[in-house]
């Protein structure tokens, strides 16, 4: 038997619960039918075939009960509850959904397993779901977006999933004004209501180009420079913990992130040209 | 951003950067998190998040130890309430902050000054800024005022700076420590047990009462350091203690005093933690502290594991949380994964879930077996 998900959370949870009532299948994911089909067509598979997870949303919280008899217990301040979990696993670059499903049915039912990090896969897609959530994270960090004709933009490159996720985060920071994040030519708009569109959608990057002029924000770059300069305690200088805490990919996120690095490592000059004048 | 100036009284001209600069770094040795977003972090690899200016550093104060004590002659700014807003909303929209901390010297009196912060933070939530804002409040703040400010700021506190009366006067003479301090530190205790009921559910942050101790300016060990912290955990709710330790500033009364090194200052840190999240009481800790009642330069956990041998080892796969929360590199996140995982079967497991096995195995058994160390080698104790 084969059992085919869509690699969303609620198909994740259908799969593993199928998989738990025919132990042998073969797991197989699509995005959608028309993947599906050519998946099939390709591997010329005719076994019987269990398609979950392409229908509307059903209940999740019951699906993770079907799947986790024992309740959650939050380990770790840093871990999210299990469907974010399984959301953010799923944003990965390298998580192959296939894995994450026989590694929750391998839990035995335990919700509590997936955090433990006991065996090499629970290390390992613990450790994917960390990731995306650090990534994200530093986006929420380091981005530095325009704030151009009224709207707040943004635009992110990253291996994993994550522009959705920043954009509700920009949005909710900044209640009164439309945020667009962009990424690959798709626009996420978070407060679309401000220009005529649902608080929450994508549109075509091309669109939010067109809404954009010249930056509201000039000077705000130089004012943080002597803010950041401000806050520097020479005596107390402490290049490896900076270093750690602001790694150098995050100074790429922003021209002000790789700034604020270069000092970083170099240290903040006390010699400047007033000195010498 | 356009550029306003400051006119003087000497007749010079300050622009907004430079007074901004001079006011920021006024609050350079404040500490204030909001244990959420940092979006910098300073070379000496501390967390930026919050815009951290005074409002001025005019000070009637006669603080022995700070840089804007009344008789030091520094150049003296102010910024005004527009500008400190201004600047707050420019770095908020770029997201280089998630809000304000707002310090300031003490302009006439405490009641004057409170009042202008209080302007600060009007401005900013009639403008809609939703953000982040930690008012750092002046001894002596009168109580209609802090109920004002409540209402607004995420956080406020006022600075504790010392472990008593005695030395309070001596490096603050303009305040009283019970009165302007230890009752502010009750105020704002009850005021956030409020908020927190009001706020319920809302997402609203409401911080915890905070306090800042100057470590190094008088003469107290860390003993009275630590003593004080607990107490002010159990009585005002105190959630974390931030110590600044104390620097010399010429033109001041302890200018000759020598700086407090920067370990004492980390280790301090290191024992509020075991208050905060081990659960420790500061008697608990009384064997760490050397002969004149300071820490040494070693981490206060292990020190407290090395003078108690007999607690040890602690059997991985059947020790309580409190047991395995005493052994040297396993904290509490992994104590609780350990407790949720059992049994553990090797120390490649114990390290994939977090504890720091090289720092841990003189300290436990895994499936009877413990490292051997040089007291056990020599019948030492068992």
């Amino acid at each position: 038997m084969i059992i085919v998900f869509k690699p969303t959370v609620d198909g994740v949870l259908l799969a593993c619960g199928s998989l738990a009532d025919h132990p042998g299948s073969t797991l197989m994911v699509a995005k959608d039918g028309r993947q599906l089909k050519e998946k099939l067509r390709f591997s010329g598979i005719e076994d019987q075939i269990v398609r979950v997870g392409f229908d509307p949303s059903t209940n999740t919280s019951r699906l993770l009960k079907n799947v986790f008899t024992n309740t959650w217990t939050r380990i770790s301040p840093l871990d999210p509850g299990p469907l974010k979990y399984i959301d953010l696993v799923l944003r990965h670059g390298d998580a192959d959904p296939e894995d994450l499903v026989r590694l929750l049915w391998s839990c035995n039912g335990d919700v509590n397993a997936m955090y433990s990090k006991k065996t090499r896969i629970s290390l390992r897609y613990y450790n994917y779901m960390r990731e995306v959530t650090r990534s994200w994270q530093r986006l929420c960090m380091f981005s530095r977006p325009s704030f151009t004709n009224g709207l707040l933009f943004a635009e992110v490159d990253s291996p994993h999933e994550i522009s959705d996720i920043f954009c509700r985060w920009l949005a909710r920071k900044n209640p009164d004004v439309p945020v667009a994040v962009v990424t690959d030519g798709t626009a996420w708009i978070g407060n679309g209501e401000f220009v005529g569109l649902e608080h929450f959608t994508t549109i075509s990057a091309a669109f939010v180009e067109n809404l954009q002029g010249s930056a509201d924000d000039e000077g705000i770059d130089e004012l943080w420079d002597v803010y950041y300069d401000s806050q520097m305690i020479e005596k107390r200088r402490n290049r490896g913990l900076a270093k750690k805490m602001q790694p150098l990919g995050s100074s790429t996120l922003s021209k002000m992130a790789r700034r604020d690095r270069y000092k970083v490592e170099r240290g903040i000059s006390s010699c400047t040209l007033d000195g010498f004048i | 951003m356009s550029v306003s100036v400051e006119k003087l009284t000497n007749g010079h001209h300050r622009t907004l950067s430079e007074r901004m600069q001079f006011l920021s770094s006024g609050t350079k040795y404040d500490s204030c998190n909001q244990s959420a977003v940092c979006h910098a972090f300073g070379p000496d690899g501390r967390c930026i998040q919050l815009y951290k200016t005074l409002l001025t550093n005019y000070c009637a104060g006669e603080c022995a130890y700070c840089p804007n004590r009344c008789e030091r002659d520094v150049p003296r700014v102010s910024l005004t309430p527009e500008e400190i807003t201004k600047i707050t909303w420019s770095f908020y929209r770029k997201n280089a902050i998630e809000g304000l901390f707002l310090s300031s010297g003490i302009i006439g009196d405490a009641e004057i000054t409170s009042q202008k912060q209080l302007e600060v933070v009007q401005l900013l939530r009639q403008q809609g800024f939703t953000g982040y804002i930690h008012v750092r409040m002046m001894p002596g703040t009168p109580k209609y005022i802090l109920e004002q400010i409540a209402d607004l700021a995420n956080k406020f506190g006022v600075n504790a700076e010392t472990t008593s009366s005695i030395n309070y006067s001596e490096i603050c003479p303009n305040f009283d420590y019970k009165n302007d301090v230890l009752q502010r530190l009750k105020w704002t205790r009850d005021l956030i047990r409020e908020k927190r009921r009001e706020y319920r559910g809302t997402g609203h942050i409401v911080g915890a009462n905070d306090t800042q101790f100057v470590v190094g300016a008088v003469d107290e060990p860390d003993r009275d350091i630590i003593r004080t912290v607990n107490k002010f955990m159990d009585k005002y709710a105190l959630r974390r203690p931030y110590f600044m330790s104390f620097d010399p500033i010429p033109d001041t009364p302890l200018e000759n005093g020598s700086p407090s090194p920067k370990w004492r200052e980390q280790r301090l840190y290191q024992a509020s933690f075991l208050l905060k999240d081990y659960g420790l009481m500061h008697k608990d800790l009384e064997d760490v502290y050397n002969d004149s009642g300071n820490l040494m330069n070693t981490d206060p956990k292990l020190e407290l594991a090395n003078m108690h041998p007999e607690r040890f080892p602690v059997d991985i796969n059947s020790a309580s949380m409190d047991e395995l929360l005493l052994v040297p590199g396993i904290g509490p996140v992994s104590a609780n994964r350990i407790i949720h995982s059992r049994p553990i079967g090797s120390e490649e497991e114990l390290a994939r879930m977090g504890a720091v096995v090289s720092r841990a195995s003189p300290f436990i058994d895994l499936n009877g077996v413990r490292q051997t160390n040089l007291a056990s080698f020599t019948g030492g104790y068992s």
